[in-house]
């Protein structure tokens, strides 16, 4: 099972004949995940470690059952390449791009909502079911097969946490990257509840940080609806009060915004709070998840 | 890029919005200029200017002269005062507040207006949120008369005509200009018709690629009438694809991710270390980022120490090793330097770094005791 991408996945490639697009591809590759095709206008006809391309989407959704689309376009293009995914009907799709305009975004959030596409990201590093399917640029070796979910807005803390885990031998059912914001086709709240009904995750840390007010929107979903445990560790404690601190998203403007504001939700909601990822493998155990 | 408001107003201007007559003042013999009295308004982009004494009114010529004279001598928050927008004074029957912008947990646009004109929204919201009117935009449908037929009704307008042309073209300025947030506080309802007296735009940077040429000239407009004392590190940060922000301890960051980045600033201050700044270099950074980033960081003399904390994905730690070695081939080294490295291609990375002469960490909670240790012992 694990949540969104298992096993089964039939993954597509967006922007496959680049440099970082090939590169990433031949990790996936390596790693297990089943890529069955790339997509980069004008390069139809080509082969990516055996991987054949096609100028467009619909080519590619006649020749193969796709499950998911994984884009490696610049920002600039991300907006067509993910129309047009979402036009061919793939369920899935993960958006790599980061410094998507704003009005961009929301046009694909709408029609993906309408056509019945989950959209992760923007900015998001993918995702990734240990031993089972990769659609992600994390690096495996912090990557190990088991029961805790990982939510993260940063991938880099994603990668951060998941190295603690795994070498305190601690697996991971999926690990999502939902991305920097200030726009997210799947929330906190979303990919929550997704671990909430998989029975192959039996605990959950979710990674926050500054800015908006996503954590406590997910708070009062975690106070309401999740009896599975949820570890919560929000970065930037130390941030200051209206830089933008790297994620479009991550700008402290009012109180709701600052990281205390958001541990404070997320611990009257029962969110058992850790303050650096070497916490979180502790307080795990302690939970016996 | 958040506009000044002179900036914000010739372009609502231009889309057939009223705003009062004004002049822009750049030194206090333009006042001659003035039909009186006047509004003189400092130009900076910043919220809470009235408060700071940025805004003030003039009946007479010589006073006119003097207050300019004070406004060009005002620094609000860091920013001294350049550029002053003398506006003819308006007869105000009521004051409006209305804004649209894009609904961050709906995913759709929306216009939003008050009552509550000329106060800060976000106190309204606190105090007395039923005075606020919120209706979301549909984005496949654009904006309908009945939207704005039920914002007029709840604002106790009468001139429905108007205030429509208003609203539709605020809408048309927020998607054509690919702004985040198309502000109007107040818009005052005068004897004749409305009036914006003050306007707050912020274009999405991220879509400066649509609209080149303008973007790049509100830019250096705003430079030359904007001066803000920058240090160094951040005049080489702005030039640089790196995120930069100047705090003021002494152990310098860097960091291949934002969350990441925002974790090494809060274990080094919990390590009870004081961080010099943030420093996030994006995930598609390589080596010629990694090498002008040490670059901005240690441009701030008070960096005692310097951190590097790698764990890269999108990030390959080999590009990030060269970058690192191309930083010390270049320069003398002056502050010692702690590496935490891991990720992609990590074992290249670590070979070329070893080369160097330079060891690297696995253990980002060593890593971090090591950096405050040696700013503790410089």
């Amino acid at each position: 099972m694990a949540i969104l991408i298992d096993e089964n996945t039939r993954g597509l490639v967006q922007g496959i004949t680049g440099a970082v697009g090939s590169f990433q591809t031949k990790i996936m590759k390596e790693y297990g995940t089943k890529v069955v095709a790339g997509v980069t206008p004008g390069k139809g006809g080509m082969e990516v470690y055996g991987i054949p391309v096609y100028d467009f989407v619909e080519e590619a959704v006649a020749r193969y059952e796709i499950d998911a689309a994984f884009g490696f376009v610049p920002a600039r293009f991300a907006k067509d390449a993910a129309l047009e995914v979402i036009d061919a009907g793939t369920p899935l799709l993960v958006l790599t791009a980061e410094g998507v305009p704003d009005q961009d975004m929301l046009t694909i959030i709408n029609y993906a909502a309408a056509k019945g596409t989950t959209v992760v990201g923007p900015d998001t590093p993918g995702v990734v079911s240990p031993g089972k399917c990769k659609l992600g640029v994390h690096p495996n070796r912090v990557l190990l097969e088991g029961h805790v979910g990982v939510l993260s807005k940063s991938g880099a803390l994603s990668y951060e946490v998941c190295k603690t885990l795994t070498e305190n031998g601690i697996g991971q059912s999926t690990i999502v990257g939902i991305g920097g914001g200030p726009f997210w086709g799947l929330s906190q709240e979303a990919v929550l509840s997704m671990f909430e009904d998989d029975p192959e995750t039996n605990a959950v840390v979710m990674l926050g940080e500054v800015g908006g007010t996503m954590e406590q929107q997910a708070a009062a979903f975690i106070a309401q609806h999740m009896t599975k445990p949820v570890v919560a560790l929000i970065v930037g404690r130390a941030a200051p009060e209206g830089a933008q601190m790297g994620h479009a998203g991550a700008i402290i403007e009012g109180k709701e915004g600052t990281a205390t504001a958001k541990i404070e939700a997320l611990k009257q909601a029962g969110a058992h709070i850790a303050y650096r990822p070497s916490d979180i493998p502790h307080i795990i155990k302690k939970l016996g998840a | 890029m958040r506009l000044l408001e002179f900036q914000a107003k010739r372009i609502l201007a231009q889309h057939d919005i009223p705003v009062p007559k004004s002049v822009l003042l750049t030194s206090t013999t333009d006042t001659a200029k003035l039909t009186l009295p006047a509004v003189l308004k400092a130009q900076v982009p910043l919220g809470g200017r009235g408060k700071a004494g940025g805004i003030r009114v003039v009946e007479g010529a010589e006073e006119a002269a003097a207050v300019a004279a004070e406004l060009f001598n005002l620094v609000i928050r860091g920013h001294t005062v350049q550029v002053i927008l003398a506006e003819e004074k308006t007869e105000i029957l009521n004051e409006i507040y209305l804004a649209v912008l894009y609904d961050k947990r709906a995913n759709v646009p929306m216009v939003m207006a008050s009552t509550a004109g000329g106060v800060d929204i976000e106190q309204v919201a606190k105090e007395t949120p039923e005075r606020i009117v919120k209706k979301h935009i549909d984005p496949f449908i654009g904006l309908q008369p009945y939207t704005i037929r039920y914002l007029a009704r709840a604002l106790g307008i009468d001139d429905l005509a108007s205030f429509d042309a208003i609203v539709r073209q605020m809408f048309a300025v927020l998607r054509g200009y690919d702004a985040t947030l198309v502000e109007i506080n107040p818009l005052a309802v005068t004897p004749s018709e409305f009036t914006a007296l003050d306007a707050k735009m912020v274009l999405d940077d991220k879509a400066a690629f649509r609209h080149a040429e303008l973007f790049v000239a509100l830019r250096e407009e705003q430079e030359k009438l904007d001066k803000k004392e920058l240090t160094l590190a951040e005049q080489l940060a702005k030039k640089g694809d790196m995120t930069y922000v100047l705090l003021d301890g002494d152990i310098g960051l860097i960091a291949d991710g934002a969350g990441t980045g925002m974790l090494a600033l809060d274990l080094v201050r919990d390590a009870g270390g004081h961080p010099a700044n943030f420093c996030e270099m994006g995930g598609l950074a390589d080596a010629e980022t990694m090498c002008q980033s040490i670059e901005v960081v240690l441009a701030n003399p008070n960096v005692k120490a310097l951190l590097i904390t790698l764990i890269g994905g999108l990030t390959r730690m080999d590009h990030m090793a060269d970058g690192i070695v191309q930083y010390l081939q270049q320069h003398e080294a002056p502050v010692p330097m702690v590496i935490r490295m891991c990720g992609t291609q990590e074992k290249v990375g670590k070979a070329t770094l070893q080369q160097a002469g330079m060891d690297t960490f696995d253990d980002l909670p060593e890593a971090v005791q090591a950096v405050v240790r040696l700013a503790k012992a410089k």
